[in-house]
């Protein structure tokens, strides 16, 4: 028989199974590279620097770990950032799905353009932001000043330098995160299973909870876990409009960085907020996997 | 007592290969079920400028399956979404045995619904999404189990109770939509394209399960399709709509067989339409019609309603009804284009001369055709249906 005969390959070894890829796994090298060298390595070094630096060479490579643990300051300060991420993220997810479910069951043609007004603030500088919303809500700006003139405060407030203004400007910047990661979610909820449920005797306030909010669940918690993660790391927020009375971990490795320079402190901290971090995600994956919607 | 022992004699009938078993309870249920009449008072809506459903008057009765048949956009899933209460009419009155429900909500209607996609609720079991009505309803946990358990026996899942629905296949997730649709005995069954998502042999044997379903629980339905087979299949009368009003009602025979104008003739099967012009009467009830473009052809049709000499009018004859033989001076003559054996029948594509739209003739057999293709097409007057167009 034949070299190249048709029949050839009836006798011959049977052909390895290969199965049609656009690409093969050697083009994530790249990237794997670059995260090599600007996340892996600076983190490790990170690492090190915590346990081998300033203080840590004398008293111990926990040191800084300890007593950010133990001191009843750096405790509460730990507390202060999961209470002001955990607040952040309720009052998105609150202002947030409203605004999703409206998207998806309403906009129509419209959803373009309030998916551009969502994300045109997240093009303006943080900085720039941020001082937005000073002039509106310092002593003598402009919010404060219409509601003296209405006479509906006594005289006009420094609503700037509150916590308050730190909610407004994190709601701000991180409701879209959690209104995009609903709507994505919430488009895939066909609404003729809210409209069986109606028919099958569930009221209007019924359905959302025993349907549409179950099954978009998912999106929820993808939310949550961007905003509460986005606010653990964020602190030109807190620095700018918190006037000192919050106190985050992030802004702590601020100050420890520029005013105290404890590099081996800051680095500590940093990956503390990083170990929180992974938390969460642990946290979303299970939960994905437990509530996760087969179809 | 004794009528409920006589109907545990048949305790099963046969309907396309499958056995369909009422549980007993249900059965009692059934004896006390009143099937309750729905009527359309003159609804009517629009969408903006676009006038989605003319004011439609109807009347379904106890137990009947109304078919609304019609192309996408004829105004039938508007009909359906009034009577579920998804829409408001902006004129008329829905109104569901002596009670008018146009201004109640959806869930204080007590219907039961089926959609296209089933719409099985994903996060829940099998049984869970049936007994979802009933929960709804303040149903006692213990009553739940044992009426679930009744309607997943009717539709022959009983023991899919605890599956999960992405673990069911179309047909077994069309069945569960049915028993959480029927489970809380509502007065109305409103079915919108139900069938619509199978694949085409598991739908005829469901167009006979759900169609012995309907009738053994006598629940008055609607049923919405643009599958003009299942509507003739599964309903008692078809209404057919288009551009948002109904066209003809009837049984299913009288819509195919004497169809009232050339929408619904064409709309259901095929249809050759032919024009013509009435020359006079040949006997009591018959006509001799000059067909249109072709000096000297005539054919007979045969009408209750006097005809006037000299009136044109529109014919249309089904395929099936029309006779392919040698040519007659005289009679409809045509050229054979195409012959296609379509399984049960041949299917004959013919030109005739001064018409613009090929005839076509389903024959049983394969019929001799002339070298040159001309062949003469004869029908029996009273398969000749004239159309109320006007040509």
């Amino acid at each position: 028989m034949t070299a190249g005969s048709p029949l050839a390959d009836i006798d011959g070894k049977a052909r390895r199974s290969r199965p049609y890829r656009l690409a093969g796994p050697s083009w994530i090298i790249p990237v794997l590279l670059f995260l090599g060298f600007f996340f892996v390595i600076p983190l490790g070094a990170n690492i090190l620097r915590s346990l081998q630096s300033g203080q840590a060479t004398t008293n111990g490579p926990l040191f800084y770990y300890v007593k950010l643990l133990t001191d009843a300051y750096y405790g509460g300060v730990i507390v202060e950032t999961l209470k002001v991420a955990a607040i952040s993220t309720v009052l998105c997810l609150i202002v947030g799905y409203p605004v999703a479910y409206f998207m998806v069951r309403f906009a129509g043609r419209w959803n373009a353009v309030i998916v551009f007004l969502l994300i045109a603030p997240l093009l303006t500088s943080i900085i720039m932001r941020t001082f937005g919303w000073r002039v509106l809500l310092a002593r003598r700006g402009l919010l404060t000043t219409q509601l003296f003139e209405w006479g509906l405060i006594p005289r006009p407030l420094n609503l700037a330098d509150e916590p308050f203004a730190v909610y407004l400007g994190l709601v701000h910047v991180l409701a879209p995160f959690m209104i995009l990661s609903i709507t994505a979610v919430l488009q895939k909820v066909d609404v003729r299973l809210e409209e069986s449920a109606r028919v099958l005797g569930a009221s209007a306030l019924g359905t959302f909870f025993r349907i549409t909010l179950p099954l978009s669940l998912d999106g929820i918690a993808t939310g949550c876990i961007l905003v509460f993660v986005v606010t653990c790391g964020s602190f030109l927020t807190m620095l700018l409009l918190g006037g000192g009375k919050i106190t985050t971990l992030s802004l702590l490795i601020y100050q420890q960085f520029n005013v105290t320079q404890d590099v081996g402190f800051a680095a500590a901290m940093g990956n503390t907020l990083l170990f929180i971090g992974l938390i969460c995600l642990a946290l979303q994956a299970r939960f994905l996997r437990r509530t996760g919607v087969k179809s | 007592m004794t009528g409920m022992r006589a109907m545990r004699a048949s305790p099963e009938s046969v309907i396309g290969g499958f056995s369909i078993e009422l549980p007993s309870v249900t059965r009692e249920r059934c004896t006390l079920t009143t099937a309750v009449p729905l009527q359309l008072v003159g609804i009517s809506k629009s969408f903006g400028s676009v006038q989605a459903l003319r004011p439609m008057t109807q009347t379904i009765e106890g137990g009947e399956m109304l078919a609304l048949l019609g192309p996408s956009g004829c105004g039938k899933t508007t009909t359906l979404r009034i009577i579920a209460g998804f829409e408001t009419p902006d004129r008329g009155s829905v109104v569901i045995g002596t009670r008018d429900v146009t201004e109640l909500p959806p869930n204080k209607r007590g219907l039961g619904m089926v959609f296209q996609s089933y719409s099985l609720f994903p996060h829940m079991t099998v049984g869970e999404n049936v007994a979802f009505g009933l929960k709804m309803q303040g149903v006692s946990a213990a009553e739940r189990t044992t009426r679930v358990r009744e309607m997943l026996a009717l539709v022959r899942l009983a023991q899919h109770e605890d599956r999960q629905i992405h673990q069911l296949s179309g047909g077994q997730q069309q069945r569960i939509a049915l028993a959480r649709a029927l489970v809380t005995n509502p007065s109305t069954l409103l079915l919108d394209e139900p069938l619509g998502a199978l694949d085409k042999n598991l739908r005829e044997r469901m167009q006979f399960e759900l169609r012995e379903i309907q009738q053994r629980l006598g629940i008055t339905s609607i049923l919405v399709t643009h599958d003009q087979e299942e509507a003739l299949t599964m309903s008692h009368r078809v209404a057919v709509m288009s551009e948002g009003q109904v066209v003809q009602v009837g049984r299913p025979t009288d819509i195919y067989e004497r169809p009232r104008n050339r929408f619904v003739a064409e709309f259901l099967g095929t249809a050759n339409i032919v024009g013509g012009t009435v020359t006079g009467q040949t006997s009591e009830r018959c006509w001799q019609v000059a067909l249109t473009g072709e000096p000297g052809a005539s054919t007979s049709v045969q009408s209750d309603v006097p005809l006037a000499a000299g009136s044109a009018i529109l014919l249309a004859v089904r395929p099936e009804r029309i006779e392919i033989g040698p040519v007659v001076a005289g009679t409809m003559r045509a050229q054979v284009q195409d012959v296609v054996f379509r399984g049960s029948y041949f299917a004959y594509e013919l030109r005739a001369p001064g018409q613009d739209v090929p005839f076509f003739v389903h024959s049983q057999s394969r019929k001799d055709i002339p070298p040159d293709g001309m062949v003469g097409l004869g029908w029996r007057p009273d398969n000749a249906i004239i159309l109320e167009d006007t040509p």
